[in-house]
C-alpha cells in the first residue's frame, strides 16, 4: 500500500509554499539550459520522437517489382480486423497469373486500432504497418484511405517493395 | 436388408448400397472427392479406403457393396496412413493458392486436409503448370491447376445434362478437364458443376470474385423461376443476395437446379425493387410509406367498391404464395368484386426433361386451386378488354416479381394503367412506371419470395412451405398485410426479439475464430 505524503504545516502558508514551488522551476530551468541534451521534453512539432522500426503506425501496401499492387484481394486482413475498418473490392485481373486484384482498398483510419492483425494475417506480404502515426486530415474523407494514399504516397517515393513477388514465386515453380 | 457393422456400429441398409452409403446414412466420417450422390461410382481419387474384415487389403468404399455381416472400419493406423498419403498425392500438383481462390472455406480439399491431411509435405519436385482463368462457355471459368481430376463434372455433363461437353485430356500428370473445340459449356445446367467441383478448379464467373464465402450466411427457400419449384439457399448478407444454390430434394430436383434459377437472386436486390409507394392522382408522383398509402387506399377506394364491386377487377399472376391468394380472395368477397383475371406470358407445358418447365411462375397451380373456390378466371386480354370498354374502372394487379419471364410487361402495363383507378402491387420497379395513363395510379411495394413465409404448390400440385430469409427492401408489405391494411384494420407485428436463427452459418463476426 503506498502512502500520500501529507503537506508539512508550512505549505499552509502563501510563502513558503509559492517559493518551494519557483525553486523547483529554477532549478530545472538552469539545468536544462546547462544542459539541452537531456531535456525530457521536445519542441513539438520541429522536433520528432524517432520510434523503434518495429513501430506500428499508419499502413502502406506493398508492390511488386513491376510497380503494381502486390494485394490479392483475398481480403484476409478484411477478415481478421477487430475494428472492420478495412473494405476491399476484388476484380478479375487480365493476367491469369495474378487472376485476383484489389481495385478499391479502403482503410478507415479513424476506426482502425492498429492492432497489426491485418499484417499478421496477409499472406503475401502486402499489407505492413509502417512507421508514420501523424495523421493529420482536415476533412472525414481524410481518414479514409484509399490505394493511392496506401500505396503510393509522395513519402514512399513510388512505393515499397514486397518481399514475396509473383513471377519469382513462378518461376521457382511455387 | 443387409446389416453391417461400421466403426463398431450396427447399422442396417438398403439391398445394393455401398459402404460409402452406409457410412452418410450413419453421419461417420469418411474422406472422398470423385464419389457424389447424384453421380455413377468413379473409384479414381481413392481417399475412401476401408478396412473390410476378411478382404484381402484395403478397399474403396464408393464402389464397394455392402454384404450381410461386413465388419467395416476407417479408423485403424493403416487406413489413416492411406488416407494421409492420398491427400498428399492429390496436392503434388495443387497450387495451394488458398488466399486467391474463390473456394476458400467451402471448399472440400481445405475441410479434409484439415481433417486427414499429412501436414508436411514430402515432396520436393516443381508442381506442373497448367492453364489458369480458362474460359469453359458463358457461365463457368477453369483454373486447371487446383483441379484434382475426381471427374464429377465431366460424369456430370455425360449422364445428368447429357450434353457431353467436358472431358480429360492428356495422361499423367499432364491430364486436364477441358471442352472440346468449338463446343463450349453452355447447357442450361453447367453451373451445377461448380456446386460439385470439390475444389476450385470451376468457378462460377457470375459470383467470381465478389464475395469470399464466409462473409454470407444462407438459408433455404423454393426457387421461384418456374412451376418445378426446385429446393434451393439463398446466400446473402447485408448488402443483398450473391447467389443461389440447390438444395437436395428427392420428390423435386434431386441435388440439381438450372442456371435460370441462379439468377432469380437478381431481381430481389434492392437496386431492381420499389423502395416506397408512390401515388399519382394527377400530374405528379408523391412518395409514402407502403403502410400509409394502404391506409388512404382503404380511405378512398374501399367504400367505393364496396358500393360498385362490378366495375371491379383484380388482375392476379401466379407468383404470389398460396395464403396470399387466400387473403386476396377473402377480401374480394367481402368486397362482393366478383371479376379475377390471370395474368401469364408463360403459359405452356414445355418440359426439358430434366428440371425447367415452360411455366415461369413458381404458383400457377397455387393461384387455380385459390380461384377454384371463387369463379373462373378470366385472361388477362378481357380485362384490358374491359377497361376500353369503361367497364371496368377499378383494377388491382399482383404484379409479377420475375420480370424477365413477362415478355409483354410492359404492354400490359401500359393496357391496364388505361383504368380510372389503377393499384399496382409489385416488388420490382422499370422504366414504363414513369408513364401511367391512369387518374389515380397507386404502387404498393410487396415483398419478394425470399422475405416472406409461404407456400408455392408446383406443376405437380406439390406443397412446398418455405420462410423468411431475409429482408431487402424493409418497407415493402406482403399481400396478405396489404390486404389487412386495405380493409382498415391493424397489423400486429410480434416486437419481442427472436433467437438469432438465420445467423446459424459462415457469419464471420460469430465464427471468426473457426476460421
Amino acid at each position: 500500500m503506498s502512502k500520500v505524503p501529507q503537506p508539512s504545516e508550512l505549505s499552509n502558508w502563501y510563502l513558503p509554499g509559492i517559493l518551494k514551488g519557483l525553486g523547483y522551476t529554477f532549478t530545472n530551468m538552469v539545468k536544462n539550459i546547462l544542459n539541452p541534451k537531456k531535456m525530457s521534453t521536445l519542441n513539438y512539432p520541429e522536433e520528432k520522437y524517432k520510434y523503434s522500426a518495429r513501430f506500428k503506425g499508419n499502413h502502406i501496401l506493398t508492390v511488386k517489382k513491376d510497380g503494381s499492387l502486390r494485394c490479392t484481394a483475398c481480403m484476409l486482413c478484411a477478415t481478421n480486423c477487430p475494428a472492420q475498418c478495412i473494405s476491399i473490392t476484388a476484380s478479375e485481373h487480365e493476367d491469369p497469373t495474378v487472376e485476383k486484384y484489389p481495385i478499391n482498398y479502403e482503410i478507415d483510419i479513424l476506426r482502425c486500432v492498429f492492432c497489426g492483425f491485418c499484417e499478421e494475417a496477409c499472406p503475401v506480404d502486402a499489407i505492413r504497418m509502417g512507421p508514420e502515426w501523424q495523421t493529420p486530415g482536415l476533412a472525414g474523407a481524410d481518414f479514409h484511405y484509399d490505394i493511392k494514399k496506401l500505396a503510393y504516397r509522395a513519402n514512399l517515393k513510388g512505393g515499397i517493395q514486397s518481399s514475396v513477388d509473383d513471377k519469382e514465386r513462378h518461376e521457382a515453380g511455387i | 436388408m443387409p446389416k453391417c457393422t461400421i466403426n463398431g456400429k450396427e447399422v442396417e441398409v438398403k439391398e445394393g448400397a455401398t459402404i460409402i452409403e452406409a457410412f452418410k446414412t450413419m453421419s461417420e466420417d469418411i474422406a472422398h472427392y470423385c464419389w457424389h450422390p447424384g453421380l455413377s461410382i468413379a473409384g479414381v481419387c481413392r481417399l475412401c479406403m476401408v478396412d473390410v474384415e476378411g478382404a484381402r487389403g484395403p478397399q474403396i468404399a464408393c464402389n464397394t457393396v455392402v454384404k450381410d455381416g461386413m465388419v467395416i472400419t476407417n479408423q485403424s493406423e493403416q487406413i489413416k496412413d492411406i488416407v494421409r498419403w492420398g491427400m498428399d498425392f492429390h496436392l503434388i500438383n495443387h497450387p495451394l493458392d488458398c488466399p486467391i481462390c474463390d473456394q476458400a472455406g467451402e471448399c472440400g480439399l481445405q475441410e479434409q486436409y484439415m481433417k486427414f491431411g499429412q501436414y508436411d509435405p514430402e515432396m520436393n519436385q516443381q508442381k506442373v503448370k497448367k492453364r489458369k482463368v480458362v474460359d469453359l462457355g458463358e457461365r463457368v471459368v477453369l483454373d486447371s491447376e487446383r483441379c484434382i481430376l475426381c471427374s464429377r463434372c465431366v460424369r456430370f455433363t455425360d449422364e445428368v445434362s447429357k450434353t457431353n461437353e467436358l472431358g480429360i485430356f492428356n495422361r499423367g500428370d499432364r491430364s486436364e478437364v477441358g471442352t472440346f473445340k468449338d463446343k463450349p459449356l453452355n447447357n442450361k445446367y453447367s453451373i451445377n458443376t461448380v456446386d460439385i467441383c470439390p475444389v476450385g478448379a470451376l468457378t462460377s464467373k457470375d459470383f467470381r470474385f465478389r464475395q469470399r464465402v464466409w462473409y454470407l450466411k444462407n438459408d433455404d427457400t423454393v426457387c421461384n423461376g418456374c412451376s418445378t419449384g426446385c429446393n434451393v439457399k439463398a446466400y446473402f448478407n447485408e448488402e443483398g443476395l450473391f447467389r443461389v444454390k440447390p438444395v437436395y430434394n428427392e420428390e423435386v430436383n434431386g441435388h440439381w437446379m438450372c442456371d435460370d434459377g441462379r439468377d432469380i437472386y437478381k431481381y430481389v436486390n434492392k437496386e431492381h425493387r420499389l423502395l416506397k409507394a408512390k401515388n399519382n392522382s394527377g400530374s405528379q408522383w408523391s412518395e409514402l410509406t407502403a403502410g400509409k398509402a394502404m391506409q388512404e387506399l382503404h380511405n378512398s377506394l374501399f367504400a367505393e367498391i364496396k358500393a360498385a364491386p362490378e366495375k371491379t377487377g383484380v388482375v392476379l399472376t401466379g407468383q404470389y404464395t398460396n395464403e396470399e391468394y387466400q387473403a386476396v380472395f377473402a377480401t374480394l368477397k367481402e368486397l362482393g368484386v366478383t371479376q379475377a383475371f390471370h395474368w401469364n406470358d408463360t403459359d405452356s407445358d414445355d418440359f426439358d426433361g430434366l428440371l425447367i418447365r415452360g411455366d415461369k411462375n413458381p404458383n400457377t397451380k397455387g393461384l387455380q386451386n385459390a380461384a377454384s373456390a371463387f369463379g373462373a378466371l378470366k385472361s388477362v386480354a378481357d380485362a384490358e378488354a374491359a377497361i376500353a370498354s369503361g367497364s371496368l374502372e377499378t383494377v388491382m394487379v399482383l404484379a409479377p416479381e420475375n420480370i424477365a419471364v413477362y415478355s409483354n410487361y410492359d404492354k400490359t402495363f401500359a393496357a391496364l394503367s388505361k383504368a380510372k383507378n389503377f393499384v399496382w402491387f409489385g416488388a420490382n420497379k422499370t422504366e414504363c412506371f414513369e408513364t401511367t395513363n391512369s387518374s389515380n395510379t397507386w404502387m404498393i411495394p410487396i415483398k419478394s419470395f425470399v422475405e416472406k413465409s409461404g407456400t408455392f404448390t408446383n406443376h405437380a400440385g406439390l406443397d412446398q412451405t418455405f420462410n423468411y430469409v431475409t429482408t431487402v427492401v424493409a418497407g415493402a408489405l406482403t399481400m396478405s398485410e396489404a390486404m389487412t391494411l386495405f380493409k382498415g384494420e391493424t397489423l400486429e407485428f410480434d416486437l419481442r426479439a427472436k433467437p438469432m436463427t438465420s445467423m446459424k452459418n459462415n457469419h464471420f463476426t460469430l465464427n471468426r475464430g473457426e476460421l
